[in-house]
């Protein structure tokens, strides 16, 4: 097993405003790999969907080597879920809560789980319905990761979160992965929160997949260039051409957002009679929405 | 597993749980008031035919409890996660009908707390009173029906609301606009054409939920605490 989940060509349709098209990706064993994308894009109806909680309407879908929804009991033995909202038994207490989620799992490791309230600053005598936002999102991420999960899911971790509440759950999160090599799946529309944690990303834009590639890759191969004498149509460039604009008005010169480039490219533009002036490292953040915005109709500027 | 849902139905339908157990153990006793209970009455001067009468005019009661009861526990199985959208508990690894046995079992247990406050207040109100001769008490027996009475009632709204609010209002819907369409149209078909005045679509079907061998029969039953 090289994929701790995998789609291939997934489709849903929800109604005339939105569709799950085509999704076809791949979490590998180990990695921690970030879906990304705007909020509405489809990352939770899709992370439902692997979770077996709909169904597609067409699509394969397999999580750590099982299919879903066949496998589901088996498969949810081995994850640790962390829904995007809050979905805990408001009129239980935090040790009630944990109580009853550990008689379903058998490998529930109390020991951690008492670690980690302590260190999540969780009171066992909370009553649910009265702790925050934070408080509960805390108690949830106790919860997933105290079954000692092969895989964990977990949709928007930190969304609505203060600083020190998002510090303390990714850093719990990052503990468990460096302890036992666990993959982690993790959605969110907070671009740099996943930037220092995740070595693969996938984005999710309009209910479609628009990029999947190595951190890595996303975050050093997305750069701003300026280009004097660009071709009209640069059909054979060797990256991808994400928005491509006049710079300062001025059209000899215009400005280039462009995807997969590396320094060997420099030739290319000699090679097309064009001159590279200027290459500025775009943070993921832009290099996001340049991505965004290059899959969506009216920037159709790849090569 | 099981014990955690128990606890976790427990939690959910204590605070209205509780009333029905009372309940349960005063219908009985307050069945037989004014029967010489406790020796304030002569029970010379009660004669037969008032104990049957008063046991009649409780009867419906008795069934109506059991029905608020068994309703009760279904709802409450399933209320806190139709609120959750039911996310956390399709998370466990369980099988769906794995995890609607388990709920199911959790209400079945709850349901003895009535049935057993019944059972002993039945037992009270049979010890309390001397019956004229050849009447007799069947706590035990009213005490059976009434459980499974809840059980009847319990399963079937917990079939019902197990499903999404969408199901359940198709067959809610459907049972309505049912005894809606066949009342009305019956009635019609009964002023136009003498082939149907005997014709009762929904009082039949009614009557078959109840009579012997219907789902319901346990309802229709006698519920006469006191008998000859």
């Amino acid at each position: 097993m090289n994929s701790a989940i995998e789609l291939s060509g997934l489709g849903w349709k929800a109604d005339r405003s939105f569709s799950l098209r085509d999704i076809s990706l791949r979490v590998p064993v180990g990695s921690i790999y970030g879906f990304l994308g705007p909020n509405g894009s489809g990352k939770t109806t899709t992370i439902r969907m692997c979770m077996g909680m709909m169904k597609p309407d067409h699509g394969e879908i397999r999580v750590l080597g099982m299919d879903v929804p066949r496998d589901m009991p088996r498969i949810l033995a081995k994850v640790g879920y962390v829904p995007e909202r809050p979905h805990v038994y408001p009129a239980l207490t935090v040790a009630e809560q944990v109580r009853y989620h550990a008689s379903f799992f058998k490998p529930w490791d109390e020991g951690w789980a008492r670690e980690l309230m302590e260190r999540l600053g969780l009171d066992p005598t909370w009553k649910i319905s009265r702790m925050s936002k934070g408080e509960t999102g805390k108690l949830l991420l106790l919860l997933a990761l105290s079954q000692r999960p092969s895989l964990l899911v977990l949709d928007e971790p930190t969304d609505g979160l203060d600083p020190v509440v998002r510090r303390d759950v990714l850093t719990a999160v990052l503990d468990y992965v460096g302890e036992t090599n666990a993959t982690v799946f993790v959605s969110s529309h907070l671009v740099h929160e996943l930037e220092r944690i995740c070595d693969w990303v996938g984005v999710m834009d309009d209910g479609a997949l628009v990029a999947e590639l190595p951190m890595q890759v996303f975050k050093n191969g997305i750069k701003r260039i300026k280009v004097a004498g660009a071709p009209v149509e640069p059909a054979d460039a060797p990256f991808t051409i994400l928005s491509r604009d006049q710079a300062n008005g001025s059209p000899a010169v215009e400005t280039w957002v462009v995807r997969g480039w590396q320094d060997s490219m420099r030739a290319w533009f000699e090679s097309s009679g064009a001159v590279l002036r200027d290459i500025v490292d775009l943070d993921l953040e832009d290099g996001f929405v340049e991505l965004l915005r290059s899959s969506r109709p009216r920037t159709p500027h790849r090569s | 597993m099981y014990q955690p849902m128990l606890f976790l139905h427990w939690k959910q339908i204590k605070v209205v749980l509780l009333p029905l157990v009372v309940a349960a153990f005063a219908l009985p006793l307050l069945s037989i008031q004014g029967l010489g209970s406790w020796g304030s009455f002569p029970h010379e001067t009660i004669s037969a035919y008032q104990f049957t009468m008063n046991s009649a005019f409780w009867a419906p009661v008795f069934p109506a409890l059991a029905a608020v009861t068994g309703i009760t526990l279904a709802l409450s199985s399933w209320n806190w996660d139709h609120q959750l959208h039911h996310v956390y508990a399709l998370s466990l690894p369980l099988r769906r009908w794995q995890y609607a046995a388990l709920k199911m079992g959790a209400g079945t247990v709850l349901a003895l707390l009535p049935a057993a406050s019944f059972w002993a207040g039945a037992h009270l109100a049979a010890a309390s009173v001397a019956l004229p001769a050849g009447l007799n008490a069947y706590p035990n027996a009213l005490t059976v029906r009434f459980l499974a009475s809840i059980m009847a009632s319990y399963a079937l709204l917990f079939a019902l609301a197990a499903g999404t609010v969408r199901t359940t209002m198709i067959v809610v819907t459907g049972l309505l606009a049912f005894m809606l369409v066949g009342g009305t149209a019956g009635d019609l078909l009964g002023n136009h054409f003498e082939a149907f005045q005997r014709v009762d679509v929904v009082g039949t079907f009614l009557r078959a939920l109840v009579s012997r061998n219907g789902p319901f029969e346990v309802f229709s039953g006698s519920w006469l605490l006191i008998d000859v």
